[in-house]
């Protein structure tokens, strides 16, 4: 029977999209899961990463540096001719050490090591803060490393960095062609002393027999660049070498900055009235003191006190 | 597209998927073998000894966790200038723009002409740095110098490469030698020497006539991950450029104060005039202005 055909292939037709529907729903829901497990490992891997990298000193420093007006100081003639091929900027970058302050604690400079470590030495201060006597512990700031290190960056006046070049020619080729492109002074150029070319990258890296080229064509972006009768926009770049110099991990150590403790129950009080209490408690030399610099309380939540050089 | 092919490409996101987890465990094994290689060698775990330097809290806190500042001191920036060029600085910033509308300045000598050219000056300065620091397999610290060492940089840096470049002496060629805050870095051609000194530890070595124990650690060093450098103008200062080589130095330079402290040609107050004659060359110094 025709219609029974009919009906049985349109069941069969229905059942197969329909297993089709679930095949494609558990493949999917399997996807889900892949994806959703490869998420939580990369997460146990970051987590691991990092727990390694504090293990074993590791570290990363990320800074931005604020913007400084320059002014010009003085007129130098060294014999170094290095010196004259570069633009060189250079500074020094300290980091500066947190210490966690807990709430009860404070910390109080000196100026004198001798009047800290005395302070320390006399352990327990009994300070009059209002109308209690409270019972101070004096101890020494244990300090996390810090790092320390010059940044050297030197814009070369000779060479520059060129990008973008197209992958037409073999590399020897291409390398003519960059330097009787880069040679002609209509454009720009000037003589080249050599061309360093990277044909994978599309890349390479110019060095002029003068200075003075450069910054004629680093006034624009783009350079034009002649291969036979076509002639192709390759973009221009400064060429900076970054290097550091006297690298160093050191360990902090706080001869002046002394922490006090045992201070939680003056929570309700105000903080700078405190300092104030705790500056003028310590400035006395019967009270074993001296001359105060400043004092830092945290009452009533921590925070992070920066110590520097 | 055949019914195969399609089962193909539906599988090939699970088959991506299935690679990068298989490769995404393995590398959780790799840390968690290296975690536990931590455990079981604590003296890795020693921290060692490091250079101490005095630090004092002068007040700055922080409530939230914001990452700290780093301060960053003795800017500098050295610009070369060619023979025949000048650098000028004006009190106000609005002359050295009036200046800057021409880009050929005309100087009146008594029987002739200077053609000069000006220019705004831009000097680069690195605005991020990052910096990522690991232990050195080629370098060490050396440390525990007495305070009062009678040696220059020099001389202490040589006698340390004499000393420690002798594999007597546990060491062996010596590639590198800086002197650090409170220590010296040596960095060695191979990572052998390197294990062998810090296994060693103590030593005691002679300079300048005395024998002194001294430490050699391992060292971390630090290599930039990232900088970036953008150029900043100089607002008051304008450089003059392709002089022609006519007068000396003294005279060129109050010719060209003159002429650049004339309203009438635009110019103003000068605050400082440098000039580097033709056949010359000066390295002009800029440091960070002290607000």
């Amino acid at each position: 029977m025709a219609a029974g055909e009919d009906n049985k292939n349109q069941i069969h037709k229905e059942f197969w999209q329909d297993e089709e529907f679930w095949r494609d729903k558990l493949k999917q829901r399997l996807v889900d899961e892949m994806v959703k497990e490869n998420i939580e490992l990369k997460m146990e891997i970051q987590k691991l990463e990092a727990e390694l990298q504090e293990a074993t000193g590791n570290s990363e420093i990320k800074e931005d540096i604020p913007e400084m007006k320059m002014k010009f100081t003085a007129l130098e003639n060294p014999e170094n001719d290095s010196q004259y091929l570069n633009i060189s900027c250079s500074f020094q970058v300290s980091s500066q050490v947190p210490y966690e302050l807990q709430k009860g604690e404070a910390l109080i400079t000196f100026e004198e090591e001798e009047v800290a470590q005395n302070v320390i030495r006399l352990g327990k201060h009994n300070v009059n803060i209002m109308d209690r006597t409270v019972e101070v512990v004096a101890k020494p700031v244990l300090l996390k490393p810090g790092v320390r290190f010059q940044v050297h960056a030197e814009v070369s006046k000779m060479k520059i960095n060129v990008t973008e070049i197209p992958d037409e020619l073999p590399a020897n080729q291409m390398r003519d062609k960059l330097e009787l492109s880069f040679c002609k002074s209509r454009n720009g150029g000037g003589e080249v002393e050599s061309v360093e070319y990277d044909k994978e990258a599309g890349s390479a890296v110019i060095t002029f027999v003068e200075t003075g080229v450069v910054d004629k064509i680093l006034k624009k972006k783009d350079y034009p660049l002649y291969i036979n009768q076509d002639c192709f926009r390759v973009v221009v770049s400064p060429y900076i070498e970054t290097h550091l110099k006297k690298f160093q991990v050191f360990s902090g150590i706080s001869k002046k900055t002394v922490l006090l403790t045992g201070m939680e129950e003056l929570q309700m009080m105000d903080g700078e009235v405190v300092e104030d209490l705790i500056s003028i408690h310590f400035q006395r030399e019967k009270n074993g003191g001296g001359e105060v610099d400043m004092v830092k309380i945290s009452l009533n939540q921590p925070c992070v006190a920066y110590f520097q050089e | 597209m055949s019914v195969a092919q399609d089962a193909a490409l539906r599988e090939n996101p699970f088959h991506s998927l299935q690679e990068e987890q298989t490769r995404l465990r393995m590398r959780l094994q790799e840390l968690q073998q290296l975690k536990r290689e931590l455990r079981n060698f604590p003296q890795d775990q020693d921290p060692f000894p490091m250079p101490e330097v005095p630090l004092v809290f002068r007040g700055h806190t922080q409530q939230n966790r914001e990452v700290p500042k780093s301060v960053v001191s003795n800017l500098q920036i050295c610009y070369p200038l060619p023979g025949g060029s000048a650098l000028v600085t004006f009190d106000d910033p609005k002359v050295a723009n009036q200046v800057l509308q021409q880009k050929e300045h005309k100087i009146d000598l008594e029987e002739c002409r200077l053609r000069v050219q000006v220019q705004p000056l831009e000097l680069p300065m690195v605005t991020t740095i990052q910096v990522s620091s690991q232990k050195s397999s080629r370098r060490v610290l050396v440390s525990g110098f007495p305070a009062n060492l009678k040696l220059n940089e020099e001389e202490l840096l040589d006698k340390l490469e004499i000393f420690f470049g002798k594999t007597k002496n546990g060491g062996g060629d010596v590639e590198t030698r800086e002197l650090l805050h409170g220590g010296v870095m040596l960095g060695f051609a191979k990572d052998e020497v390197v294990q062998n000194l810090c296994r060693i530890g103590q030593f005691t070595v002679p300079l300048g006539g005395q024998q002194f124990p001294l430490q050699v650690s391992p060292y971390m060093s630090g290599e930039i991950q990232k900088a970036e450098i953008r150029s900043q103008p100089v607002p008051k200062s304008v450089l003059v450029l392709n002089i022609p080589d006519v007068l000396d130095g003294p005279e060129l330079q109050d010719i060209l104060q003159i002429h650049f402290q004339k309203p009438t040609r635009g110019g103003g107050e000068v605050e400082t005039l440098t000039v580097v004659p033709p056949g010359e060359r000066g390295l002009a110094i800029f440091t960070a202005q002290s607000s």
